[in-house]
């Protein structure tokens, strides 16, 4: 027994460095949840660090709703945007890629390369647009477990993911018990309260309500871009908080022409929100969008059985993690997790962070996180 | 003079010798987990910590053990009926600002209740308040008054009336003296520095 509490020994860090996406395609029909199939599957996918000999040492990172494959490293010189991760994954970082094979793959339904509406049907030639099938979170952890088999994994390390890419997180640990060494789930939830599921339908109905979405069947370079941008406008005031907006933006004012604006940006947080739009836009796909939405609406750990029941398959042991100031994904929706699994007797830990940046937080660089992630994966 | 350190853990040996192998036990105010830890070496148990504060949360992460960050009341009312062998509060029940119900809850959710604690009728207690005036202020109470958390002490003969009074049944107690290290018997309630009770319903 060791009652010293030694400091955080957390090494020095280095960077990923650069990267290159890799493409996993699976030559056969692939069934969904609801019953729709597609003629073959694509995933694409990043990995970081070496799989070992025993290939027991790899993490499987679940990116959120707007996130995707790359979530760490740059790709290029000229190309240096830096993964949506970056600070988690690295040498010597929480999730490290000198002792971990990391992995994150674009998640089935997405746009930045794997299957999704937006791909071509490779019989048909054509973008599957609203044909490709309903999608719920469990075919998203489906088509990752073909990837995992693929790359030769029966086990992982751990599975780890935030918001839409926490729900994955628990779905792979109640769906593939036995290759899932742990978990950790970000501020997430069981399932979607009414005020997820109604600021979701709102975002949708701004797409839908473009004249450019046609019925989903728009051409990808006109697409209904200013319906996507005002989704993304308001989701992302979701996945702030009033403090956080509050202290960032207050009521700053952007120089204007007083003779003749009228709506135009007059606000700093106007001008903020419009450029989240546009720069969506510019890498997102509107029907994408709206079938990732669903996808999580539909998501719900309490049925058709009830949260023991469903959460009694999970067998490894887990972290969530609630942050204060979440109110998309509120922290009671995390702890409740947590509280099921330990009403059923299995190994499951709740840390909530007090944080000002809202649903966000989980992607804000803060030591207690870090040493916390940390923590529980070199358990 | 006993390490500050022992003090502290105090009532974990004796905890120990209760605890039966591979017991399913709940700890509330885990603080640290070490306790957890050492139940977990000596004994093979199950256990699950509860505190309130994150960073304690997280030395139980290091330590390898599961912990829930929240209230202590809303976490018993998760649990069914006798869900753990043993429900410890080491040195949590002075602390609680809703002590009956969730001593009540804390033996609805657990076969046994250990409740480890600090005996405020102890003579040099007794002597600060009749000669200075003052609160004794020690190796584990270190803080004054204006620096400490509220806290609600309670002596040895209050615990046996409030185990009279809810019907508790006492199945063991033991007294430690001042340095709580050696057994005392006599007059616990003045020469006995900190109490360990195990309590049962009655049923």
């Amino acid at each position: 027994m060791n009652d010293s509490e030694k400091a955080p020994l957390i090494p020095e860090e280095g960077e990923v460095g650069f990267v290159e996406h890799q493409d996993f395609v699976y030559e056969h029909p692939f069934e969904f949840f609801y019953g729709g199939k597609i003629p073959e599957l694509r995933l694409r996918y990043e990995t970081y660090g070496h799989l070992n000999a025993a290939k027991d040492n790899a993490i499987l990172i679940c990116h959120a709703l707007s996130g995707d494959h790359h979530c760490a490293g740059v790709y290029d010189i000229e190309e240096r945007k830096l993964g949506w991760w970056n600070f988690m994954v690295g040498p010597g970082k929480p999730i490290d890629t000198s002792r971990y094979f990391v992995i994150c793959s674009n998640v089935l339904g997405g746009c930045q390369g794997s299957s999704g509406p937006g791909s071509i049907h490779p019989k048909i030639g054509k973008p599957y647009n609203l044909d490709f099938p309903k999608l719920t979170v469990q075919d998203m952890v489906k088509a990752q477990s073909l990837l995992i088999d693929s790359l030769g994994i029966d086990c992982l390390h751990a599975v780890i993911g935030g918001s839409m890419g926490g729900m994955q997180t628990l779905q792979w640990a109640i769906d593939f018990p036995e290759r899932v060494g742990r978990y950790i789930a970000l501020a997430t939830g069981a399932r979607h309260t009414a005020q997820a599921i109604a600021f979701n339908d709102t975002g949708r109905q701004a797409i839908i309500a473009d004249p450019m979405w046609k019925q989903g069947a728009y051409d990808p370079n006109e697409g209904p871009d200013r319906g996507l941008a005002v989704a993304r406008m308001m989701a992302h005031i979701t996945y702030l908080s009033d403090v956080g907006l509050e202290s960032k933006f207050g009521r700053k004012r952007r120089n204007v022409d007083e003779s003749k604006e009228h709506f135009e940006v007059e606000f700093e947080v106007e001008s903020y929100l419009r450029y989240q739009g546009a720069s969506f836009v510019s890498r997102f796909d509107a029907n994408t969008y709206l079938y990732l939405t669903k996808a999580l609406d539909r998501f719900d750990l309490h049925s058709p059985d009830s949260l023991d029941t469903t959460l009694n398959k999970v067998t490894a042991p887990g972290l969530v993690v609630g942050f204060t100031s979440d109110w998309l994904y509120p922290p009671q929706g995390n702890r409740e997790i947590v509280e099921s699994l330990l009403r059923i007797g299995k190994n499951a830990t709740y840390a909530e962070l007090t944080m000002d940046f809202g649903h966000d937080s989980f992607l804000v660089r803060a030591p207690k996180l870090y040493e916390l992630i940390h923590s529980f994966l070199s358990r | 003079m006993i390490p500050i350190d022992k003090k502290r853990q105090a009532d974990f040996q004796i905890i120990a010798r209760w605890v039966n192998k591979g017991e399913c036990v709940l700890d509330l105010g885990c603080g640290r987990g070490v306790l957890l830890e050492y139940l977990k070496h000596k004994k093979s148990t199950y256990g699950v910590g509860v505190d309130i504060d994150f960073d304690k949360i997280l030395s139980c992460v290091k330590r390898g053990v599961p912990a829930y960050q929240g209230d202590i009341l809303s976490i018993l009312k998760n649990f069914p009926d006798d869900s753990f062998d043993r429900v410890i509060f080491s040195r949590t029940v002075e602390q609680l600002d809703d002590t009956d119900a969730i001593l009540a809850e804390g033996l609805r959710v657990g076969r046994r209740v250990t409740v480890g604690f600090v005996n405020s009728a102890f003579w040099v207690n007794r002597l600060s308040a009749f000669f200075k005036g003052r609160r004794t202020i020690n190796e584990v109470y270190t803080k004054p008054w204006y620096e400490s958390q509220p806290s609600n002490p309670f002596s040895i003969n209050e615990f046996e009336d409030f185990c009279r009074v809810r019907k508790i049944a006492v199945e063991n107690r033991i007294y430690l003296s001042g340095d709580w290290n050696s057994e005392c018997s006599l007059s616990p309630n003045l020469f006995s520095g900190y109490a360990i009770y195990d309590l049962a319903t009655i049923v």
